[in-house]
């Protein structure tokens, strides 16, 4: 990071003032260049303040697909339902590097109605975890053509899931010859919250990364195969496709009210 | 005595605490203007506001952004850095890593849903697991307040932890004290709660732990680090605060019978009080400034501007206003000093030390 946070917010308070006044004395040249000042700074922050969030969109190629078939990608080489975050930062390591958090927001609302409109017409979904609940959870997509187990959650299953992304992460990247930077920088991160994954300030080695990470999965593996297979037998019995695929949001809320 | 304090409240709701307005209750746990706006639900911003003296805290966008992104921060992927924390930290076995976000319910159950799982897990002394979104309830002289802990994390060894994100930067393993100060009084506010929470489902208060775990970003970077900060003295501060507001009666006594602090908003909901009115209505009730309200207390800036006016020894703050128990001015602590004034009885110790201090000072002027 070139500067910290705190530096920016000064400057970027600064910069705001200074604006300001240069557009009460009709100064418009310079509200102009302070104005580029200022949004080059507020830049800086956002990218400062998401750490491992993607920089510098511009020097890269044009995005060449669709929103949602860059996160199918992106959630094809995780292999668990993912958070937004994740799914960006794997689309930075290994992809166009062109997918933005925000473009994400509504995609499953869009999904869910276009499934609604006109079931099963496309080849996949982009969908939602359910909880064990039947709610689905908070901020996750998934693939409709994933197995119902995969796209359930238990207890265990947020850690599990973690495991198992950070082991499709190495695995790709044992598989390129030169693996991106960014890619690597990905893993370290993973990897560092894996026990015995990295040796202090080391990069992160994949095949090391893999074999700690299935160390600990053997450790949750039979408990959560169990509470999954629950949750989604019950999904499969009380919800229809729909909300198989996007969740029961109606049914807590009904209960609620009675 | 509801009746009186809805009076001092003037037909407006009563205002709900949240963590960070009981928190600071036992910050300044001798003030009793505080404890009687806060007993009556009082709206102290607003009130301040109206005599002009508006607080200079609040927190800013960029504070709150940063905030949150930390959390997410520390909280994604199944409380990934979390988890290596507590495994340093509390040596949390591998085999506990399960994870309940307590909102998935919808928010209008979500209180249920955290009473409904944490009576489980004490229950069966199950494997750890974060509640993540939990939702607690703590009554504050007669009102119920709703409180949301950032996380709650059971267990290690059967008993809970009040997990609190701050982002607010370590930096060679130093916080700002003040910072840290502000977030142990907070997280005491919530290891109350969760204690009140288990004592009610019957089970033994002590499975809350008075270490809460305090995470910050380290070293300008994002990287979460956590240490463990005892709580002890701020629960025992706020407990006795809290007894002190359902015994707001004691306030009461001595003040005429049609105080009132209402500021008598018009149709649109502004005030039409006159300001002076309500100013003489607060100087009914004894404050206690200390410089420490700045940070704390909507009222501050009244306040310390009436500590002015009157040349208060709290303005010193209050370990000087400690030493000079007894005296009430600054003025007054002056005159003994160069034995303008006579000491009144129990003052003479206080006048002897003063005038030492003042002989020394002449001294080394000299
Ligand atoms: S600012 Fe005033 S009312 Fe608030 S705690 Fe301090 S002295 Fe009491």
């Amino acid at each position: 990071m070139s500067e910290s946070l705190d530096a920016l917010e000064l400057r970027i308070a600064e910069l705001r003032a200074q604006v300001r006044r240069a557009v009460k004395a009709r100064d418009n040249t310079l509200a102009r260049s302070l104005r580029g000042d200022l949004r080059r700074a507020e830049q800086a922050w956002d990218r400062a303040v998401g750490a491992g969030e993607p920089e510098s969109p511009q020097e890269r190629e044009a995005p060449l697909l669709p929103v949602r078939e860059q996160v199918h990608q992106a959630l094809a080489l995780l292999g668990v339902p993912s958070a937004v975050r994740m799914i960006v930062a794997v689309n930075d390591a290994f992809f166009s590097g062109a997918l933005r958090g925000p473009q994400l927001t509504s995609l499953r609302r869009d999904e869910e109605r276009s499934f609604r409109g006109d079931p099963y017409a496309r080849p996949y979904y982009l969908c939602a975890a359910l909880t064990d609940r039947l709610s689905p959870a908070r901020g996750l997509l998934a693939d409709s053509t994933w197995e119902p187990e995969r796209r359930v959650l238990g207890p265990l299953s947020p850690r599990v899931d973690f495991l198992v992304s950070a082991m499709r992460v190495a695995d790709r990247l044992v598989r390129m010859t030169d693996p991106p930077q960014g890619a690597r920088r990905l893993l370290r991160r993973m990897a560092q919250n894996i026990p015995g994954a990295v040796e202090g300030l080391a990069p992160a080695d994949p095949e090391t990364t893999i074999r700690a990470a299935r160390a600990e999965l053997e450790v949750h593996h039979a408990a959560d195969v169990a509470q999954r297979a629950e949750v989604a037998a019950r999904a499969g019995r009380q919800l229809s496709d729909a909300e198989r695929l996007f969740g029961a949001v109606a049914l807590s809320t009904l209960r609620g009210a009675s | 005595m509801n009746g009186r304090l809805d009076r001092l409240r003037g037909p407006v709701p009563s205002r709900p605490h949240d963590a960070r307005a009981i928190a600071a209750l036992a910050a300044n746990p001798g003030c009793a203007r505080r404890a009687l706006l806060d007993a009556a639900g009082v709206d102290k911003d607003r009130t301040a506001r109206h005599l002009g003296f508006p607080a200079p805290f609040g927190q800013s966008q960029f504070a709150i952004t940063r905030g949150n992104s930390f959390e997410t921060v520390v909280k994604e992927n199944g409380c990934a850095e979390l988890l290596r924390l507590l495994r340093e930290l509390l040596k949390l076995p591998v085999a506990e890593v399960g994870y309940q976000d307590v909102e998935s319910v919808g928010a209008h159950l979500r209180h249920s849903h955290t009473r409904a799982l944490v009576d489980r897990a004490a229950r069966e002394d199950g494997p750890a697991v974060f509640y993540d979104h939990p939702l607690l309830s703590l009554r504050i002289a007669g009102h119920v307040c709703y409180l949301e802990p950032d996380v709650v994390a059971f267990q290690v060894e059967g008993r809970f932890h009040i997990v609190e994100i701050k982002s607010f930067s370590v930096i060679d393993g130093q916080a700002e004290p003040r910072k840290v100060a502000a977030a142990a009084r907070q997280a005491a506010v919530y290891v109350l709660a969760l204690r009140a929470l288990l004592a009610d489902l019957g089970h033994a208060e002590e499975r809350v732990s008075h270490e809460v775990v305090l995470v910050c970003p380290e070293n300008f970077a994002n990287q979460p680090t956590a240490a463990l900060v005892d709580v002890r003295r701020q629960l025992a501060v706020l407990r006795r605060q809290l007894t002190r507001l359902t015994r707001v009666d004691t306030l009461l006594d001595g003040l005429p019978e049609g105080l009132t602090f209402d500021l008598a908003p018009g149709q649109d909901g502004v005030p039409t009080r006159p300001a002076g009115e309500v100013a003489e209505a607060l100087s009914r009730v004894p404050a206690r400034y200390a410089p420490d309200c700045l940070s704390t207390c909507d009222m501050c800036m009244f306040c310390r501007d009436e500590a002015r006016e009157s040349g208060a020894t709290d303005l010193l703050g209050r370990q000087v206003r400690d030493e000079l128990g007894g005296v009430s001015s600054v003025a007054e602590a002056l005159g003994l000093a160069e034995g303008t004034l006579e000491p009144a009885e129990g003052q003479e110790e206080i006048a002897r030390l003063l005038r030492l201090a003042e002989r020394l000072r002449e001294e080394c002027l000299r």
